[in-house]
């Protein structure tokens, strides 16, 4: 511990100001710790957020230059986001198999940029591994977490509506967003046609009313470029500010986390070993506690590249498990149809919402489907279509008379299914290969099981037979699936679990062979149940920080 | 018309030789770009009877062969920017040979026919249109209708004029009735 100073030692140190690293910021800092945020990205301001589309030169494309740079980014974001996404030419990886690694660094690192669906799991999430015996038992059940779902919901502004489903347990809600006329008319041909599944509000992180500090959502649909009005949760306008409005916060930037340090002796982490990404100079920083959000796949490389002689195989890993089990969630590329009616209808204001239909597979006896385990859920959208999607015919005055009338109803539905834990699946890193601040590139070897592709053929066939049922006509899907990681939900490479020979985190996202490092991202999950994973890592990460305060303030840590 | 289909016979008796350099030219041509500043007139021109001035601006009001030509030098594939290329040389040899003059200066129905020929002679529905698509890229007038109607919606006029654009509705009222004459959203 030479060159230790009060300068640079605090009394946490949280790796990642993304979605998880910002409640971590927010619980220790409010908690009374003086917490290091370590953000390997830059500040970031909101330059698109409120142009025109004709500010931009090239409308919503990218250049030939800018996808060069981005060949793996590039099918996530366009000209508006494409600041909030890594040039993969400047952080490479290697894809043993086709997985898209969605990036952002940058402080709030993917909070900027995410989907903002925000579901709960339940018993049958946290039963699913016991009961089919697919990964491990996780080592909580919905009872541990309701109270924190409640408390991060409450927090970040959930928009949605009760519909008392015992597998997508009820949370604390402002007002939903409502449906347009196509969206209800599909709900109540579902309400009809079907008794084993119903269609609702999308959950959304989107405000409908106004919140302490915050706008409210101004129904502009451009949140990937970052909201001026703090109209959806984000680490950078809630959990960040709270953090720094303590007074304990320092934040760090351009901060790459090279390796935990861990103390044979004191059998301990006591620090974090980092490059700063412009002068690419090594600092350590002293803690007491560590919290890792780095996003599952950068965790894991973060302890697989902290090796000593007591854990040679990476910190915490006794188990061989870290890197392991990756998952995403499974998604098609999605279904469409039109709908010749309600054309008296329409409506004012761009909608951040969606429409959802709960997982109905494999819930009970009644609805067990032979083709696959677990299950999945539709997410989709119903607008009428403009210029962007309207087929014209000629040009000319003709040609102006079809773009400046409504079009058509049209609704997109896509899937969104649970992922089973594969050891198979993991990250490793290449010790041969690189980048510019000399750290070892990550590889990713992840493939889709019989399960996984079976529930990705079952949700187009559903998806057609809903839109059909309603009276759709022109109903298409694409039959391409997207590669894994297109759902950017990575998760399940350093395990919760009650058995430390076979997972590496225990019930409060401790790691078992090292009591102060805490992991509290997607890495953590055990599995992946089929709901968009981001609200259960703050509930998660709320919860975890609550046991670590109380730990450390009882001198246990 | 006539010499163009001449041509076409002539170049049909040549035979292999031709049609593989066309090919080669395709699939790995250096396409030399940054050559559509050039035609800035012609694009200009064109783009004005794809969407013309009417009650509302048209295409070359709203600067859309501005939006055009920097999408074609900066963003398209090497084959749509040949088959752009090269379809704008075959549109004023066309012109020459049927008009005896360019399509900046002929009149508004011999362009509208010209460019009519253009539009039927590639049935974008088509299954067949979608592989060659998918294989040559889409044709010039494809291209040239999309980039058109693109970057017409986009512009400041067109979205504003011949549509409706809200840049921060502030609120959402998801069922309207619809307005006699309401214009369609200029975005989603």
């Amino acid at each position: 511990m030479k060159n230790q100073t009060e300068k640079n030692t605090f009394d946490a140190i949280v790796v990642g100001s993304g979605i998880s690293g910002g409640w971590a910021a927010k619980e220790l800092t409010e908690g009374g710790l003086k917490t290091l945020v370590l953000e390997r990205g830059g500040a970031i301001e909101y330059a698109t957020s409120s142009k025109d589309p004709w500010e931009f030169k090239y409308r919503t494309h990218l250049t030939k230059e800018e996808l060069k740079e981005r060949p793996v980014q590039s099918s996530h974001c366009n000209a508006g986001d494409k600041q909030f996404y890594v040039k993969d030419s400047e952080h490479p990886y290697i894809q043993e198999k086709p997985f898209k690694w969605i990036r952002g660094y940058q402080v709030g690192g993917r909070s900027i940029t995410w989907g903002r669906q925000s579901y709960r799991l339940s018993d049958l999430d946290f039963e699913a591994n016991k009961k089919d015996g697919y990964g491990v038992d996780w080592p909580i059940r919905y009872d541990d977490i309701k109270e924190w779902y409640d408390y991060v919901e409450e927090y970040a502004g959930i928009s949605g509506s009760s519909e008392s489903i015992p597998h997508l347990p009820d949370g604390v809600f402002l007002p939903p967003i409502p449906m347009n006329a196509i969206e209800k008319h599909l709900k109540e041909s579902i309400n009809k046609e079907y008794s084993d599944r119903t269609l609702i509000n999308g959950r959304v992180a989107n405000l409908t009313e106004y919140k302490k500090g915050r706008g409210r959502c101004m129904y502009r649909n451009l949140c990937s470029r970052g909201c001026p009005f703090s109209g959806y949760f984000n680490s950078n306008s809630t959990t960040l500010l709270d953090a720094y409005n303590s007074g304990n916060l320092t934040l760090r930037e351009h901060s790459i986390v090279k390796e935990v340090i861990y103390d044979e002796e004191t059998k301990k982490a006591i620090g974090v070993k980092i490059i700063d990404a412009i002068s690419k100079e090594e600092i350590t920083y002293y803690a007491k506690i560590i919290f890792l959000n780095a996003s599952a796949i950068a965790t894991a490389s973060i302890l697989l590249n902290s090796v000593s002689k007591y854990f040679p195989n990476g910190l915490g890993n006794s188990s061989m498990q870290v890197g392991h089990n990756l998952m995403d969630h499974v998604v098609n590329e999605g279904t469409y149809g039109t709908y010749n009616g309600l054309l008296d209808k329409y409506y004012e204001g761009r909608s951040p919402g969606t429409i959802y239909v709960p997982r109905f597979q494999n819930l009970d006896a009644k609805t067990t489907n032979t083709d696959f385990l677990r299950g999945y859920g539709l997410q989709g959208k119903g607008n009428r279509e403009n210029w962007e999607s309207k087929s014209t015919e000629g040009f000319g005055i003709e040609l102006k008379a079809q773009l400046e009338t409504p079009g058509k109803w049209k609704i997109s539905l896509g899937g969104r299914g649970e992922v089973l834990p594969n050891y198979e699946n993991k990250i490793s890193l290449d010790l041969e290969n690189r980048d510019q601040w000399g750290l070892p590139l990550v590889k990713v070897h992840f493939e889709y099981g019989a399960n996984d592709l079976a529930m990705m053929e079952h949700m187009t066939k559903t998806s057609e037979e809903i839109l059909i049922k309603a009276g759709f006509e022109n109903v298409r899907s694409y039959r391409n699936s997207p590669p894994p990681g297109s759902a950017v939900h990575e998760m399940g490479t350093v395990r919760m679990g009650i058995d430390p020979k076979t997972s590496v985190l225990n019930k409060y996202n401790q790691m078992h062979d090292v009591k102060n490092v805490f992991i509290t991202d997607g890495s953590c999950m055990t599995s992946s149940a089929c709901q968009n994973p981001s609200l259960t890592y703050m509930a998660l990460t709320a919860r975890a920080c609550r046991y670590a305060i109380n730990q450390f303030k009882s001198n246990l840590l | 018309m006539q010499r163009r289909k001449a041509i076409g016979g002539i170049l049909a008796l040549t035979g292999i030789g031709v049609a593989s350099f066309t090919g080669i030219k395709f699939f790995f041509g250096n396409s030399d770009r940054g050559q559509l500043p050039n035609y800035l007139n012609l694009i200009s021109e064109l783009v004005d009877v794809i969407i013309p001035p009417t009650d509302t601006p048209g295409a070359k009001e709203a600067g859309v062969e501005d939006y055009v030509i920097d999408f074609m030098e900066s963003c398209s594939s090497t084959k749509e920017y040949n088959n752009f290329f090269n379809g704008l040389n075959d549109l004023q040899e066309t012109c020459l040979s049927d008009y005896n003059t360019t399509f900046e200066v002929c009149t508004e129905e011999q362009k509208i026919a010209v460019l009519k020929d253009l539009d039927s002679s590639a049935d974008a529905n088509s299954l067949l249109t979608k592989i060659n698509n998918k294989i040559r890229g889409r044709s010039f007038f494809n291209i040239l209708k999309s980039l058109t109607v693109e970057g017409y919606c986009t512009s400041e006029l067109g979205a504003t004029k011949l549509l409706a654009y809200a840049a921060v509705p502030g609120s959402y009222k998801a069922i309207t009735t619809l307005k006699p004459n309401q214009k369609a959203w200029a975005t989603q």
